[in-house]
C-alpha cells in the first residue's frame, strides 16, 4: 500500500498561535482507498491540522501536494473544489430543514432561471442515500432523525460533492454500536472506491478495527508517521501519551454488602419502565446498552428530573419521594450529565465557580458567601485532581475537556454526594484525562460513595463496573457481575441478540 | 467568580473617563461644580432602575417594563398622596412594596408561566402605560406634598441626595452580586440554566427574585421621578427602560445572561448622561442626542465584540505580533 501514490501530501505543515505551536512541521500522506487514523491527545494539534487541511485557517510554512502538484487551500470553498469534505464534530447541518436541502447546502441545483431545482435535489438526495445504503427519506426533516441518521446525512453531504478526500472529526463520538457499524460499512464501502479518508477518533477499539494507517501527534509534532506503527492499541495509548502508563484501567475492588440505593419498579412517561435495581456502597453499578435505550432516561428518572408514573425509590432503607432534582441532590444524589458542555458547566465561571455551585447553601451564613472558604478549596481540589491550575484565573471555556470533566465531578466531591451519577464521563477527552478521571471514579468508591455509570464504550464499561445492568427499551433486563461479561456478550446483550448463556447475579 | 473592582471595569470606566473628557474640552461649563451636581440628579433615576435592569440580565432575562411601571407608580403615588390623604411617611414605602409585587407578578409568569421575559415586560410596557391612564381620567395630578421634593432637591453637605442613593444601592448591589448566595446565583442561572437546573439551584426563584430587585428599584426610581416634579403624569418615564438597559449594555453586562459587573452599569450610565449632557450645553437639538446615543450603545457592544480584530489590528499598527483573541466567544479546541 505504501508503494502507491499519494493522493494529498502534506509536507512540514507549521502552525503557530501566539504562545504555542500548534503544528510543528507535521507530514501526512493520504493514500486513495486507505483510512487514515489521526491520533493524540486533546491538544496535540489535531484540530488545528483538520482546520488546515479544510482551509478554514491558513498554515505558517510548508507545502500541500495534490497528485504531487503544490495547491494552496485558501478557504473551505477551495477545499470542496479539490475534492475535500470534512465532517466536523460539531454538525453543520440545519435541523428544521430536510434532508435532501441539507444535502445540497450551499450547492443547490438550479434550473436554467436560476430557481431552486427542487426535482433534481430530489432526485440527486434519493441517489445518494441509495448508493450509501441508508433508509432515509430526502424529505424528512433532519431535526427529527437520530443521532446517527443525521451524522450519515453529513456523509451524505461529502458524497454528493463527490469528495475524494473526508475528513472526519470524532464520527462516532454521539453513536450507538449498531450506527457505528453502519458508518463503518459506509467507509469501507467508500475506501474501496478510492476515496481517501482521514479518521480523528479517541475510541481506540475503533481505531483498531477501521484503520489502515496511523500518524500519532504529541505536542504538535508526529511521533509516529503512517507506516511506522502497528496498529495495536496499548503501543498507540504509549505512543499518545509519550510514557507507558500502565494499567489503562486501573479498577479497585470497593464494594460492600450495604445497599445505599434501592429502586422498585420505577417508571415514567419518558419511557422507563418498570425498572428495579440495588447499587451499593463503594459499588459502581455499569448501565449497558445502545444509545438511546433508555439509560439516561433511568438516570433522569432517579434524579427527580422526570416525574415517576409509579415505583418506589429507597434510599438507605428509607423510601423517597424526589419532587425535583433539588430534592434528590439534598438526598445525596449527583447527576453528571452527558453533556458536558451544555448541562454541566457555567462558562461564566472560573473552576471556583463551578466546583462550589451546587454546595452554596454550606458555603454562606446568612447567605453571604465564604470567598476565602471557597479558594481554598477549589485550589485543593484543583491539587489534588490535577486540573490545570489555569482554572483558578480563567473561566473554564479555556479548559479542555479532559479538565471540563474532573472540575464537573470535583463539584460533587465537594458537595460530598453519596450516590453519583455519571453518565458518558469520559466521551470526547483524551487518554489521559480518561485514566485520572477512572482514578476518581476508585477515589469515590474507596471514600464509601456509590456510582452508577452510564458508558457507551464497552471496554471501559467492563473494567470499571462491579456489576452491569443491561438496559434495553427503558427497562433492565438483567444485572450481571461485570467479571462474567465478555465484551461480545455486552454489544451481543446491548443490542438485543440471543445470549451464550451467562450466570445472572441478583445481589 | 469575580471580585467586585476587576478587569471589567476597566473599558466602562475609560469609556467614561473619555467621554468626560472630550465634554470638557468643547465646553468649560461642564466641570462647573453647579454642572457636575446637576449630573448626579440626572444620571440618579436611570442609574437606580437600571441595577434593576442589569441584575435581570445577569440572570438572561430582560425588562422591558420599567419606564411605564414608572409612570403606573407615580400615578398610584400621587392619588394616594393627593385623594387618599395617605401620610408621606406610609405612602412611600407602600410604593414600594406595589412596585416589588408588580414585579414578582411579572418574574411568576416569566419563571412559572414559562413564557420569555421578553414577552411578559412587552405586554407590561404596554398595559402599564394604560393602566396609568386610568388614573385621575388620565391627567396628570401636581402639587403632591411639599415634602416630596426634598426627597430628590435635598442636600447633605452640600452634595446632593441623590449621590447618597446611588452610593448606598449600588455598593448594596455590588455586595450582593459578589459576595452572597444569590449573587452567585443569578450569575449561574445566566450563564446555564440547564446546568444550574441539575447543581439543585432553584432556577425559577431566583429568576423570579430579579424581577422584585428590578420592581423595587423601578418604584425607587418613580419616588424620584415623583419628588423631582412633585407630580404623577401617566406620560412619565417614556424610554427610561431603554435607557436602562442601555446603561447595562454600554457597562458591558451580555445580554445572554451571566456576565458583566453591576458598577459597569453605574459607568454605562454616567457615559451616557455624560454625553448628553455635553450635547446640552452645546445647544444640540434632542435629535442629535438620540443619534449618538443609538450611536453610543452600537460603539459599545462592537468594542466587545470585535476586541480580537482591534488588538490584531493595533499590533498590526505598532509592528508587534497579535495579542491573543479574549473574545467572550471563544472556547478551547
Amino acid at each position: 500500500m505504501t508503494t502507491a501514490t499519494p493522493l494529498w501530501e502534506f509536507v512540514d505543515i507549521t502552525k503557530a498561535y501566539p504562545g504555542v505551536l500548534a503544528n510543528d512541521k507535521v507530514c501526512i500522506k493520504l493514500l486513495p482507498g486507505s483510512i487514515h487514523g489521526l491520533l493524540g491527545e486533546n491538544g496535540c494539534g489535531k484540530s488545528t491540522m483538520i482546520k488546515t487541511l479544510s482551509g478554514v485557517q491558513q498554515p505558517d510554512s510548508g507545502q500541500i501536494l495534490y497528485n504531487g502538484q503544490q495547491v494552496t487551500i485558501s478557504d473551505p470553498q477551495v477545499a470542496r473544489d479539490l475534492g475535500i469534505a470534512t465532517v466536523f464534530q460539531e454538525f453543520s447541518i440545519v435541523p428544521t430543514l430536510s434532508v435532501g436541502e441539507n444535502i445540497f447546502l450551499g450547492n443547490m441545483p438550479r434550473s436554467r432561471f436560476g430557481v431552486i431545482d427542487w426535482g433534481r435535489v430530489q432526485d440527486e438526495a434519493a441517489r445518494v442515500l441509495a448508493e450509501m445504503d441508508v433508509d432515509i427519506s430526502p424529505d424528512a426533516i433532519t431535526g427529527t432523525l437520530s443521532v446517527g441518521e443525521q451524522q450519515l446525512v453529513e456523509i451524505a453531504k461529502a458524497i454528493a460533492i463527490d469528495a475524494r478526500m473526508i475528513i472526519l472529526d470524532e464520527p462516532t463520538a454521539a453513536l450507538g454500536e449498531d450506527e457505528i457499524e453502519r458508518l463503518h460499512q459506509l467507509l469501507r464501502k467508500m475506501r474501496s472506491r478510492g476515496t481517501a479518508i482521514l479518521y480523528v477518533s479517541h475510541r481506540l477499539d475503533e481505531v483498531e478495527r477501521i484503520v489502515d494507517e496511523v500518524t500519532i501527534l504529541r505536542g504538535g509534532r508526529v511521533v509516529r508517521a503512517s507506516g511506522e506503527t502497528e496498529i495495536n492499541v496499548s503501543e498507540i495509548v504509549s505512543a499518545m501519551v509519550g510514557e507507558d502508563i500502565g494499567e489503562h484501567y486501573p479498577k479497585e475492588q470497593n464494594a460492600t454488602p450495604d445497599v445505599v440505593l434501592e429502586a422498585q419498579g420505577l417508571s415514567t412517561n419518558s419511557g422507563v419502565s418498570d425498572v428495579s435495581l440495588m447499587l451499593h456502597k463503594g459499588e459502581v453499578l455499569g448501565l449497558g446498552g445502545v444509545l438511546g435505550s433508555g439509560r439516561t432516561e433511568i438516570a433522569r428518572a432517579l434524579f427527580g428530573t422526570d416525574e415517576l408514573s409509579s415505583g418506589q425509590i429507597i434510599l438507605s432503607g428509607k423510601p423517597v419521594r424526589f419532587r425535583s432534582e433539588i430534592d434528590a441532590i439534598r438526598a445525596g444524589l449527583a447527576l453528571v450529565p452527558e453533556n458536558r458542555k451544555y448541562d454541566g458547566l457555567f462558562f461564566n465561571f472560573r473552576a471556583s465557580g463551578n466546583i462550589t455551585a451546587s454546595s452554596l447553601g454550606s458555603l454562606s451564613r446568612y447567605g453571604v458567601l465564604n470567598l476565602r472558604a471557597e479558594e481554598q478549596a477549589t485550589r485543593e481540589l484543583i491539587e489534588d485532581l490535577e486540573i490545570s491550575t489555569q482554572a483558578e484565573e480563567k473561566t473554564v471555556n479555556f479548559l479542555s475537556g479532559g479538565n471540563q470533566q474532573k472540575i464537573v465531578i470535583a463539584r460533587w466531591l465537594f458537595s460530598d454526594s453519596d450516590i453519583l451519577i455519571l453518565d458518558e464521563p469520559t466521551q470526547g477527552i483524551d487518554i489521559g484525562a480518561k485514566i485520572a478521571v477512572y482514578k476518581l471514579i476508585n477515589k469515590l468508591t474507596r471514600a464509601g460513595k456509590s456510582i452508577i455509570l452510564i458508558s457507551s464504550d464497552h471496554d471501559e464499561l467492563l473494567a470499571m463496573s462491579d456489576r452491569i445492568s443491561i438496559v434495553q427499551h427503558g427497562t433492565i433486563v438483567r444485572t450481571v457481575a461485570a467479571s462474567n461479561l465478555t465484551h461480545d456478550d455486552l454489544v451481543r446483550a446491548s443490542a438485543d441478540v440471543p445470549q451464550r448463556n451467562i450466570e445472572e447475579v441478583f445481589a | 467568580m469575580k471580585r467586585i473592582f476587576d478587569t471589567q471595569l476597566i473599558g466602562p470606566f475609560a469609556a467614561m473617563v473619555i467621554a468626560a473628557l472630550i465634554v470638557a474640552m468643547t465646553t468649560d461649563r461642564f466641570l462647573n461644580p453647579g454642572n457636575l451636581s446637576n449630573l448626579s440628579l440626572q444620571v440618579s433615576i436611570v442609574a437606580l432602575i437600571a441595577i434593576g435592569s442589569t441584575i435581570v440580565i445577569f440572570a438572561a432575562g430582560i425588562d422591558l417594563s420599567s419606564g411605564s411601571m414608572v409612570a403606573l407608580l407615580t400615578m398610584i403615588l400621587a392619588q394616594m398622596l393627593k385623594f387618599a390623604d395617605m401620610p408621606l411617611m406610609l405612602a412611600l414605602p407602600l410604593i414600594l412594596v406595589v412596585g416589588g409585587l408588580l414585579g414578582l407578578f411579572l418574574g411568576l409568569i416569566t419563571a412559572y408561566g414559562r413564557i420569555p421575559s421578553f414577552i411578559t415586560t412587552l405586554a407590561a410596557l404596554i398595559a402599564f402605560r394604560g393602566l396609568a391612564l386610568t388614573f385621575n381620567n388620565g391627567s396628570p395630578i401636581f402639587s403632591l406634598d411639599p415634602a416630596l421634593e426634598p426627597i430628590f432637591y435635598g442636600k447633605l453637605f452640600g452634595v446632593p441626595l441623590p449621590f447618597f442613593y446611588l452610593v448606598f444601592f449600588y455598593a448594596l448591589a455590588a455586595f450582593m452580586m459578589n459576595y452572597t448566595k444569590l449573587g452567585r446565583e443569578i450569575y449561574a442561572v445566566g450563564g446555564n440554566p440547564a446546568a444550574a437546573v441539575l447543581t439543585g439551584i432553584n432556577v425559577r426563584k431566583v429568576q423570579t427574585t430579579t424581577f422584585v430587585i428590578a420592581g423595587f428599584m423601578t418604584a425607587l426610581g418613580a419616588v424620584l421621578m415623583s419628588a423631582r416634579l412633585n407630580s404623577g403624569s401617566p406620560n412619565y418615564g417614556q424610554t427610561l427602560e431603554l435607557q436602562a438597559i442601555a446603561a447595562a449594555v454600554v457597562g458591558g453586562a451580555s445580554l445572554a445572561g451571566g456576565r458583566g459587573n453591576i458598577l459597569a452599569t453605574l459607568m454605562g450610565a454616567m457615559t451616557i448622561v455624560i454625553v448628553q449632557n455635553g450635547l446640552n450645553l452645546n445647544a444640540a437639538p434632542s435629535s442629535v442626542q438620540n443619534i449618538v446615543l443609538g450611536l453610543i450603545i452600537l460603539l459599545a457592544v462592537g468594542i466587545d465584540m470585535w476586541r480580537a480584530e482591534i488588538s490584531a489590528l493595533m499590533g498590526r499598527l505598532l509592528g508587534r505580533s497579535p495579542m491573543k483573541p479574549s473574545s467572550k466567544e471563544k472556547r478551547d479546541a
